[in-house]
């Protein structure tokens, strides 16, 4: 028996409301995901640096702990262990929540993308030369002032590169989340395929899907590097080297 | 007697067993320019940094008008009053120059946006580089970086500025467009402590030279004494060397 292609399917219902819908929770999640790993990935690259012996450890412990536990694993640990660790009243809460899986997937990629993003800051920051804390602290900003206007914005342009890779990466890791129920691309595809026997049709979409949004973030963080570029930041570092 | 601005008393740092400064004291009195110089690795950059507290030191003590640094609980208000200027410069180099300088008057004085940039132009302008105040950093040159910088420091209105070599990485042509801003501050009165081979600078501007070697102030005196004839033969040797470089 010869397959036959039905491309049209793809627009009738209810296979387009789902791809439609998937897609979008493909794009929230991974976006959402994104930025909160940005955000921690950033507080703990700083405290792997701080003088406070407990604070770079608690910060090394994290990233060895989220780094290289699979991913898949981080999500079925998030799914199922944690919320038995959850007081009672809050786990009544979370079983309770309709969009339980969502949430879990954006903890699960976000802390395991904010080890990832750590580590760059991290090194970021070593590359940043001693004479800009130093100067940074002799006009009298905080400790805390200086990471917050001099060093993190100059460590988070040193990575703009590396950020971006992230985002990819973390796009491409919600694909996992389908293992744990969330709506999103690929597992509808899976969905389709099983109603309509049209697997080609939809895990293209799906790929599809990936491909675009892609070259979408490429461009678009090829925009910001521009913005962002600073003349003699990198320079400076390969020549103070 | 007005009380010196800084006191440095009988201070010792160690790095791990190397002692970097071996019970170092000096006082700076208000408009009193110190010319400090000496070998390389004698200890002079780390001498500067006790005494804003970027260098934590094991014994002795500075003073900062009158606040022991060691057991100082607020140290960026201390810094407030001691202006710093970097061998490199050191400017933020993804902020314009006008934010370079308006960032501590802001965030540290908490001075408005308005009123720290007033400022900022005003000091600007005083370096001779109100111009440059839009460009980054890395598009100016190594002497309007490093007047950049000093404005930087100006325009928290410090009581006392302290120079780590602020010309040694400048191309020659640009050395003396910075040692002019440094001998319009002096005239003016600032509280200076220098840290600078320029003999000639030292020469004209300083009423007092330190020359430090091996973690230790070896010779402290007069400019005209000093030139004429240092008391120590360390000193001499290292005074015949730099001058017949230049
Ligand atoms: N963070 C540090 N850790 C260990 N040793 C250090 C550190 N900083 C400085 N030293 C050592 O302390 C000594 C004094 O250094 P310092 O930078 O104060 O010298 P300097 O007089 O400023 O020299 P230069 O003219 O080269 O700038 C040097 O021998 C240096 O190697
Ligand atoms: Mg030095």
């Amino acid at each position: 028996m010869r397959y036959e292609f039905r491309w049209g399917m793809l627009l009738e219902q209810p296979y387009f409301t789902w791809i439609v819908d998937a897609i979008a929770t493909t794009l929230h999640l991974a976006l959402l995901s994104w930025i909160l790993a940005l955000a921690i990935g950033i507080a703990v690259g700083v405290m792997r640096n701080t003088p406070s012996r407990a604070l770079r450890f608690a910060g090394a412990l994290y990233v060895e702990i989220f780094r290289n536990v699979p991913l898949l694993l981080q999500l079925f640990l998030w799914l199922y262990v944690f919320p038995e660790l959850l007081p009672k009243h809050w786990q009544l809460y979370w079983n309770r929540l309709d969009d339980a899986p969502y949430w879990t997937a954006v903890i699960g990629l976000s802390l395991f993308t904010a080890a990832r993003i750590a580590e760059q800051i991290r090194s970021a920051i070593l590359a940043i030369p001693p004479g800009q804390f130093k100067a940074a602290l002799s006009t009298g900003l905080t400790p805390f002032q200086m990471y917050r206007y001099v060093i993190v914005p100059y460590a988070v342009r040193i990575i703009i590169p590396a950020i971006t890779s992230e985002f990819l990466t973390i796009f491409k890791n919600t694909a996992l989340a389908l293992t744990i129920g969330v709506a999103e691309i690929s597992s509808v595809a899976r969905k389709i395929e099983a109603w309509s026997f049209k697997g080609i049709e939809a895990y293209t979409v799906a790929s599809a899907t990936y491909v675009c949004t892609t070259i979408a973030v490429i461009v678009l963080m090829g925009w910001v590097e521009k913005r962002a570029y600073i003349p003699g930041l990198i320079k400076r570092e390969k020549s103070d080297a | 007697m007005t009380q010196p601005i800084v006191a440095i008393r009988n201070v010792c740092l160690d790095y791990g067993g190397f002692r970097a400064l071996d019970g170092v004291s000096l006082d700076v009195n208000v408009g009193s320019r110190i010319v400090i110089c000496g070998p390389s690795g004698s200890g002079k950059s780390t001498l500067l940094r006790c005494v804003n507290g970027l260098e934590p030191f094991q014994s002795g003590e500075v003073f900062v008008d009158g606040v022991g640094v060691r057991t100082c609980k607020d140290l960026p208000k201390l810094r407030l009053g001691v202006g710093m200027v970097f061998q490199h410069f050191e400017l933020y180099p993804h902020l314009s120059v006008l934010d370079n300088v308006t960032l501590a008057p802001m965030k540290a004085k908490g001075l408005s946006r308005r009123e720290a940039e007033e400022k900022a132009r005003h000091y600007l302008d005083r370096v001779g580089i109100l111009d440059q105040a839009d460009k980054f950093p890395a598009r100016l040159s190594g002497g309007q970086q490093q007047r950049a910088a000093i404005a930087r420091a100006l325009t928290l209105e410090p009581k006392v500025m302290m120079f780590d070599e602020p010309t040694s990485a400048l191309d020659p042509e640009m050395i003396g467009e910075v040692l002019k801003v440094m001998r319009d501050l002096a005239r003016d009165g600032m509280t200076m402590l220098v840290v600078t081979h320029e003999m000639g600078f030292a020469r004209e501007v300083a009423d007092e030279i330190v020359f430090m070697d091996k973690g230790r102030i070896v010779e402290h005196s007069g400019v005209s004494a000093f030139f004429a004839a240092p008391k120590t033969a360390r000193a001499r040797e290292f005074l015949d060397r730099i001058l017949l470089k230049i």
